[in-house]
């Protein structure tokens, strides 16, 4: 029955934690919707500021430059966390495991802070005017997606804390990094487009 | 001698590990296993029947709006009612009909012609459908309880805002886009990675079938559209709507007009969306009639990536009558126009496999006529449309309305059509009717052209769209008339299609695997599929492997029969790379999806709603995610 065509597979890996991996690719384009749904958002920024003179409406009070940049400092650094726990999920490492998510879980908590306080120095609402509704949503959406993935790296370091995992629960480890790295890449241009933008483009036109 | 014992031997293993395959796959009786299904012939089929049934309601509306426009004067609707029904039919059709049925006849074929066993992800697939079906049911629910949208189906503000359109139905026209759009991006997601990862063995791209590739560019369409009219609905309208944002608001530097950018940025690519998989339908019906391979291969899937792209640089020829800057007119008439290149290759690489090849005059490859004719005729006045000085006095007149009706029914529901009739065995185990299949086929032929195309002439005469009365005076009455005779004969062409497939599915001839003798991959399946779908995934040498000899064909063994399990290929080439684990039923993705659903729900009438929605999506998710034996895949 069997031909020279015939293929054995039993000898293959039954899982892979890579970027081979199905739910890897499901991530990325998890990514790319994402991505989409944000630059769709920057494009409303920037279609909102062409229709009115001065960019933001005189009197709002933006939270500078100083505190927002400060904030980038544990968000890009809890990404260090997450590779940690991404690669000692291919090595079935579950110390690292542990060690790396705690890490990225602490580290976007100070950062949290710090988005607390930025958010708190803002004197408009999202009914304040056009530029008050674009920053919230920016600001509101990036807000909820961060604490979307916290909750999910949470649940994880739990899973793995109590040792109820197999190698389908290290895939889940190795592809919530890749998310919050798209998260933590795609703050960089949302935060220069807040909070750079109306510097240089903000002055009467 | 020795070979006919190892045949036997060889059999008598695959009767075992087909039981064995089936009792691991298949979905167990009962209630609650019925709502836990992750197979994708069960959700492929859900996806369609209920798509249909929203087809049937959106004709019953588009009778409605005939029935009023039948003579002049009529006061069978009023006007209020009048723009509830078009923007329902148009709702429902772009939302819940088209883009849905797509979606399901993907999900059920794809899987069969790359010859693996299920998608990638089975429960995302559920889960999917759970939203699209809670989608229909919110606004068919609220519809019930007199709570309609009135503003058509892209909701234009100032009309849709909350100074014009008191009442919830443009709050629940709205945030029934984000139930549909979800579930249509949960199978974007899901094909792309089953298409780029889940192919049989020597799949490479360049052997990959027609319809997966249409499916291919239009999951990718779906990833890059459907996030702008999430944006558009939700963002822009429904919070300018309850929470007072001002995207639209020009008083306080909102801008009405970027809605019509954001929704048509969405809404050009959507009528891809719906189209290419049609496309894809027309390639495989075509290639097995014809008994001959596709012709043009390369010229087919790069004028589909093609339409994939251009697509995107469409949407303003929607907005010519906004007072752009005319540069900028200039650019997307030039890019409308190039749409009819890539087109207009596919239509001629067709035309060539009807030349060339021996012609089986099935019903099917009668849809597959009808569609070339009326599609090649709508194509045109798209041409003629993309012209800005032609299309600023067609502008929303009836000539507009007889175009998309030309490329939407002729372009996506005649090859619809005709890959149902297609697929009917394979979905079915039993042949459809050929002799009713071909009579619905030409009464609905004759229906749409009698509706239709007198709709060129009294759009030009400027009836314009969305009226829901017109003159005696002003002329239009019998072209009217006759529309609304057509569309009655199209209901008439629906109803034999109807009796057809309910007869068909009883007494229709039992249908063995591949009673078309076709070539590609969905036909070395049983009619209908076990549900694993294939006892040995098959090594592909060709495009058609059905069509190649016996002893060149291959499988895969080596596959474990105890699970779910499914081979993951490299990219480009198909070659194994590992083996992969699905999860089985599960009521999770139901349960989540009710969950999101409530939410969805509540946020008509209070934003806080949303925070319901995060607190039970949570709780889903947790439940769907968290770890249950046997941990170990090894």
């Amino acid at each position: 029955m069997t031909t020279a065509r015939d293929i054995d597979v039993s000898q293959l890996p039954a899982y892979d934690i890579s970027n081979q991996s199905p739910l890897w690719w499901g991530q990325l384009m998890m990514c790319l919707i994402e991505g989409s749904m944000f630059c769709m958002l920057i494009a409303i920024y920037f279609y909102l500021r062409l229709s009115v003179d001065v960019w933001p409406p005189p009197g709002t009070v933006l939270p500078g430059i100083t505190l927002p940049s400060l904030a980038l400092i544990p968000l890009v650094a809890s990404c260090a966390g997450s590779y940690w726990a991404s690669e000692a999920a291919k090595k079935g490492d579950r110390r690292g495991m542990m060690l790396g998510l705690g890490l990225n879980l602490a580290l976007a908590g100070v950062f949290l802070i710090l988005r607390g306080l930025e958010w708190k120095s803002l004197n408009f609402t999202w009914a304040s005017d056009a530029h008050g509704s674009i920053f919230w949503v920016l600001l509101f959406l990036h807000t909820y997606d961060i604490l979307a993935d916290l909750l999910m790296t949470a649940v994880l370091l739990v899973i793995v804390m109590t040792g109820r995992y197999g190698e389908k629960q290290r895939i889940g480890v190795h592809v919530d990094s890749v998310l919050w790295y798209f998260l933590v890449g795609i703050w960089i241009p949302l935060y220069a487009v807040l909070y750079w933008g109306p510097h240089i483009l903000g002055a009467p036109r | 001698m020795n070979s006919a014992i190892t045949t036997q031997a060889a059999s008598a293993d695959d009767v075992a590990e087909r039981g064995q395959l089936d009792s691991v796959w298949k979905n167990n009786p009962g209630l609650v296993a019925w709502f836990s299904a992750t197979t994708h012939q069960a959700i492929g089929k859900r996806y369609i029947v209920t798509a249909f049934v929203f087809l049937l309601l959106g004709g019953l509306e588009a009778l409605l709006m005939r029935l009023q426009l039948a003579s002049p004067e009529n006061t069978f609707l009023g006007p209020s009612r009048y723009n509830q029904i078009f923007t329902m039919h148009g709702t429902t059709m772009m939302f819940l009909f088209a883009v849905p049925v797509m979606e399901g006849m993907g999900i059920y074929l794809v899987p069969l012609l790359l010859g693996t066993r299920n998608v990638a992800f089975p429960r995302l697939n559920a889960f999917g459908y759970w939203m699209y079906l809670a989608g229909g049911l919110f606004l068919y629910g609220a519809a019930l309880t007199n709570t309609l949208p009135d503003a058509g189906w892209f909701a234009y503000p100032p009309l849709s805002g909350p100074e014009f359109s008191a009442g919830k139905g443009v709050d629940v026209w709205a945030q029934m886009i984000t139930f549909t759009e979800i579930s249509a991006m949960c199978v974007a997601v899901e094909l792309v990675v089953t298409i780029l990862r889940m192919r049989a063995p020597g799949m490479s791209l360049n052997r990959m079938p027609m319809f997966c590739w249409s499916m291919l560019v239009q999951s990718f369409m779906i990833i890059f559209a459907m996030p702008a009219v999430m944006i558009t609905s939700t963002v822009l309208l429904l919070n300018d709507r309850t929470i007072g944002t001002h995207f639209v608001n020009p008083a306080e530097g909102g801008d009405p007009l970027m809605y019509q950018h954001l929704f048509w940025f969405f809404g050009h690519p959507e009528v891809y969306i719906i189209f290419l998989p049609a496309l894809g339908m027309v390639s495989s019906i075509l290639e097995a009639h014809s008994r001959r391979g596709v012709f043009g291969y390369p010229a087919l899937v790069l004028s589909l990536v093609g339409n994939g792209f251009i697509a995107f640089g469409l949407w303003v020829h929607h907005m010519f009558a906004t007072g752009l800057p005319q540069i900028g007119e200039a650019y997307f008439t030039a890019a409308s126009m190039m749409i009819a290149i890539t087109s207009g290759i596919q239509i001629f690489c067709w035309l060539a496999m009807l030349w060339t090849g021996r012609l089986q005059l099935t019903a099917a490859l009668h849809f597959v006529f009808g569609f070339i004719f009326i599609f090649v005729m709508g194509g045109m006045t798209g041409v003629m449309l993309a012209s800005i000085p032609l299309d600023l006095q067609a502008h929303d007149t009836y000539f507009v309305v007889a175009h998309f009706h030309y490329v939407l029914i002729g372009g996506a529901l005649f090859p619809l059509f005709g890959g149902f009739h297609y697929w009917f065995p394979k979905f079915t185990g039993r042949l459809i009717g050929e002799r009713l299949g071909k009579i619905s086929f030409w009464i609905l032929f004759i229906g749409f052209n009698a509706t239709f195309f007198p709709m060129h002439a009294v759009g030009l005469q400027g009836m314009t769209r969305r009226i829901y009365t017109y003159g005696a005076d002003m002329g239009w009455g019998t072209a009217n008339l006759l529309s609304t005779i057509g569309a009655f004969v199209i209901a008439i062409g629906g109803l034999v299609f109807i009796v057809n497939v309910l007869r068909s599915l009883r007494q229709g001839t039992v249908a063995d695997a591949n009673p078309w003798d076709a070539g590609t991959l969905e036909w070395a399946a049983d009619s209908p599929p076990a549900s694993y779908n294939f006892t040995h995934l098959p090594v592909i040498t060709g495009r058609y492997p059905l069509w190649t000899a016996k002893d060149s064909r291959g499988i895969v063994t080596g596959l474990r029969p105890d699970r779910r399990e499914v081979l993951i290929t490299s990219l480009m080439d198909a070659e194994p790379h590992h083996r992969s684990t699905l999860p089985g039923s599960s009521i999770w993705p139901l349960l989540t999806a009710a969950g999101l659903a409530i939410g969805l729900v509540g946020s008509v009438a209070a934003f806080s709603w949303y925070f319901v929605m995060t607190a039970l999506g949570i709780i889903g998710f947790i439940g769907w995610f968290w770890p249950r034996p046997p941990l170990d895949v090894k």
